[in-house]
């Protein structure tokens, strides 16, 4: 049995001709679902919302310095007055690995701050792949925080985990210029003679009876891979060169694979512990790269009527400055467990404010059902008075 | 079909019955107890050193006691630097985060030669600046501490929480049992409290046996190691040697990116990556969710950088020992008698180089596991 990933970078084909492969695949994919996950991923059709960006502005950010300081985030307000703004969302201090999972899974949940480990409940991306019968290829995450965030992508439960998971690209990690130098001095791969190709699938195929289970969503992400690496994403620098890393790979996922659901899980804000004014610095940085995706996404014909942005902080900040003058995360105050969420897209009211308490946790069963999935296992509630 | 079952069966007898350095001895002598045959060499160099065996180490243990290899490996400053190593991924510092001070740096070379013990090693990582730095601020602090030394949930023990960061700045409480009134204090009363031993001997106890603890042996262990820590050492020897080890060997789990990477350095380069190397490639793997991709690449990459030492197709006059060996190296087992017929028909082709071959069993989802 051959597996395309293995001769992936003698792919030469046009992006357009997987994007075709891929919207087939997914049609054929939604004619296998039974018929009740079926009409789930057909009812949302209606809407135009066919693609959603969520993004975690993580790290600890408190309305303050938001939309408490409206020139640190002039993309924030623009995305706010052009969509709904929900101005108490409640979160919980579970440390940011577990407060930011609890947005994935809608299930507040503690974990440990240095966990490296998946939880046990289904992620929103489990959710939409699973019931929207899609590929991973139209499912990823961009963090920028190592490889803890690699657990984001999927849970352990039983009825979902890694088959359903989303791609993860953490932006710092695998697009740092150290990487990019190693690359450069071992060179690239060499194109195999479509013989020497075939028997090598042959020899891999054979390997444990043949059940490697590679296919051809790996030979796109490789491909991307090494594309993405010669462009100058490696070469990002800056306060926040991680986040905006994890902004810049998400922006160029969205433009080349069109995908249904992309993460972004930002984390640098948390220089605050030391740095009030470095923590300032991040988040303006952070709302300047988020513009250029912004930008990105409406200048693209085809996402620009059909991308939703979804934005929240996994919690807040103390009330006040510690000793070293910065900003930690542990007084219970309400800067800290009450942040603000942005929604805009084509679906979304317009200019909507909405001063109601609601959850963090809310936000999983909203983007499920945005993109035709229901999230069974969630606690939370879809987000109220959201769509125009 | 008849002829290569024979010969397969010869090779598998070769292989394990006549290990290079025991069949040159010509000696006849009678298996020694638990003998390393190349699934248990490779588990347990993984386990001791995070890498398999380099050529000369397999050609040296291939066949000996198992015991004997452990007496040997854990007085050695690889096993201990492994073991640090693994500590500072589980406290996640890494990179920026890495301690660079003199008093972690020796604590390999102390822990080989029993000067020190694995609790006051942990003690002193968690000193450093960089513990510090990783976990910034009281709140964050105590968590990880309570969480990771102790293996507490905070959310449900908010009180000792509460106390423990006031500890920390400077308060005068007690915290799990103990006074103390400074940060240091924090740490130092959560590493002697008898928490600390129960949760390390669990990780440990994951890590090495890849199964949870049973509870009376975990308490008995638990005892042990809080009266001596030194007793760590036994420990680790005493499951090593135990049956459900064995039952480890057999299973077949993801190996951690770090791992993977010192397993291509050692398999195809015959030496170990460089620090700068390694900790490259790892940043690079750790930020994907299934690295499987990226390693199949790398994989290829540096065959292809010509850097891989192999023999030339002519060169190789038995292609079914040679895969075979490649087998037993790489993937630390036989080659069943149909994965041999598949690769020696398709070496025969005039397309198939031995990098080919190479190809298919580094970038395979199995030479990922460990």
């Amino acid at each position: 049995m051959a597996h395309r990933n293995d001769v992936s970078l003698e792919h030469t084909g046009r992006l357009g001709a997987d994007r075709r492969a891929f919207v087939l695949g997914a049609a054929a994919g939604a004619l296998a679902l039974p018929s009740l996950a079926r009409a789930a991923l057909l009812a949302p059709q209606e809407r135009k919302t066919k693609h959603v960006v969520l993004v975690a502005f993580a790290g600890g950010v408190r309305t303050r310095e938001t939309f408490g300081t409206p020139g640190n985030v002039p993309t924030l307000e623009a995305l706010a007055k052009d969509g709904v703004l929900y101005k108490r969302v409640k979160s919980s201090n579970l440390g940011h690995f577990g407060a930011a999972l609890s947005i994935f899974t809608g299930i507040s949940e503690a974990r440990g701050i240095r966990e490296n480990a998946r939880g046990g409940d289904p992620t929103l991306f489990e959710y939409v792949r699973k019931d929207g019968g899609l590929s991973a290829s139209e499912v990823w995450i961009s963090t920028s925080g190592g490889a803890q965030q690699t657990n984001y992508s999927y849970g352990l439960h039983p009825d979902y985990g890694a088959r359903y998971g989303a791609n993860t690209v953490d932006g710092d990690g695998l697009f740092n210029a150290e990487f990019k130098s190693i690359l450069d001095a071992w060179g690239r791969p060499k194109t195999l003679p479509q013989r020497e190709a075939e028997l090598l699938g042959r020899m891999r195929g054979a390997i444990g009876g043949g059940a490697s289970g590679a296919g051809d969503d790996s030979a796109r992400v490789e491909k991307y891979i090494l594309d993405e690496l010669t462009s100058g994403t490696a070469d990002i620098r800056g306060a926040n060169a991680a986040d905006a890393k994890a902004i810049r790979v998400a922006r160029n996922l969205l433009v080349l694979f069109k995908p249904r659901l992309v993460s972004i899980v930002l984390q640098q804000a948390d220089a605050a512990h030391g740095s009030y004014n470095g923590y300032v610095e991040i988040i303006r940085r952070n709302d300047e790269a988020l513009g250029d995706l912004w930008r990105a996404v409406r200048a693209d014909p085809e996402l620009r009527d059909s991308t939703a942005f979804v934005i929240l902080p996994e919690f807040g900040r103390d009330a006040d400055l510690n000793s070293r003058r910065g900003l930690d995360h542990g007084d219970g105050s309400n800067d800290l467990e009450y942040v603000t969420a942005t929604c805009w897209g084509p679906d979304f009211a317009r200019n909507r404010i909405i001063e109601d308490d609601v959850q963090a946790i809310d936000v999983c069963p909203t983007v499920c059902e945005l993109l035709g999935a229901s999230a069974t296992k969630a606690r939370g509630k879809r987000l109220p008075r959201l769509y125009a | 079909m008849r002829a290569l079952g024979l010969s397969l069966a010869l090779l598998g007898f070769a292989l394990v019955a006549s290990p290079p350095a025991r069949a040159q001895s010509g000696a006849t002598e009678a298996a020694p107890a638990r003998a390393l045959d190349d699934a248990a060499l490779r588990a347990a160099c993984f386990d001791l050193l995070g890498r398999p065996p380099l050529e000369p180490e397999r050609a040296e243990w291939l066949g000996r006691a198992r015991h004997e290899f452990l007496d040997h490996w854990l007085a050695r400053r690889e096993t201990w630097a492994n073991w640090v190593e693994e500590q500072l991924y589980f406290f996640l510092l890494i990179d920026n985060f890495r301690p660079e001070n003199e008093r972690v740096a020796e604590l390999p070379t102390l822990l080989a030669a029993g000067k020190l013990d694995v609790r006051t090693a942990i003690h002193r990582i968690a000193l450093s600046p960089s513990f510090d730095q990783r976990n910034p601020g009281a709140d964050t602090f105590v968590t990880v501490v309570m969480e990771q030394l102790n293996g507490l949930r905070v959310q449900k023990n908010v009180r000792e929480l509460e106390v423990g960061k006031g500890i920390y700045d400077g308060r005068p409480g007690t915290f799990l049992g103990k006074s103390g009134s400074t940060q240091a204090d924090v740490l130092r009363i959560a590493i002697e409290d008898r928490s600390f031993s129960q949760q390390f001997l669990v990780r440990e106890h994951r890590r090495i046996v890849r199964a949870e603890p049973e509870k009376g042996t975990l308490a008995e262990l638990a005892r042990r190691f809080q009266r001596d820590p030194a007793e760590f050492r036994a420990i680790l020897r005493e499951w090593m040697l135990s049956s459900a080890w064995d039952e480890r060997v057999r299973s077949r789990t993801s190996a951690p990116n770090r791992m993977w990477i010192a397993a291509l350095h050692v398999d195809l380069l015959g030496r170990e990556p460089l620090p700068e190397e390694a900790r490259r490639l790892r940043t690079a793997l750790d930020g994907l969710s299934d690295t499987g991709p990226l390693r199949s690449v790398l994989a290829r990459v540096l065959i292809d950088s010509g850097q891989v030492k192999l023999p030339s197709k002519e060169a190789i006059a038995d292609p079914t020992r040679w895969i075979a060996d490649l087998f037993a190296r790489l993937l630390g087992r036989a080659a069943s008698p149909d994965e041999l017929r598949a690769f020696v028909a398709a070496f025969h082709e005039p397309e198939c180089r031995p990098q080919t071959v190479l190809y298919a069993l580094v970038t395979h989802p199995e030479y990922q596991t460990y």
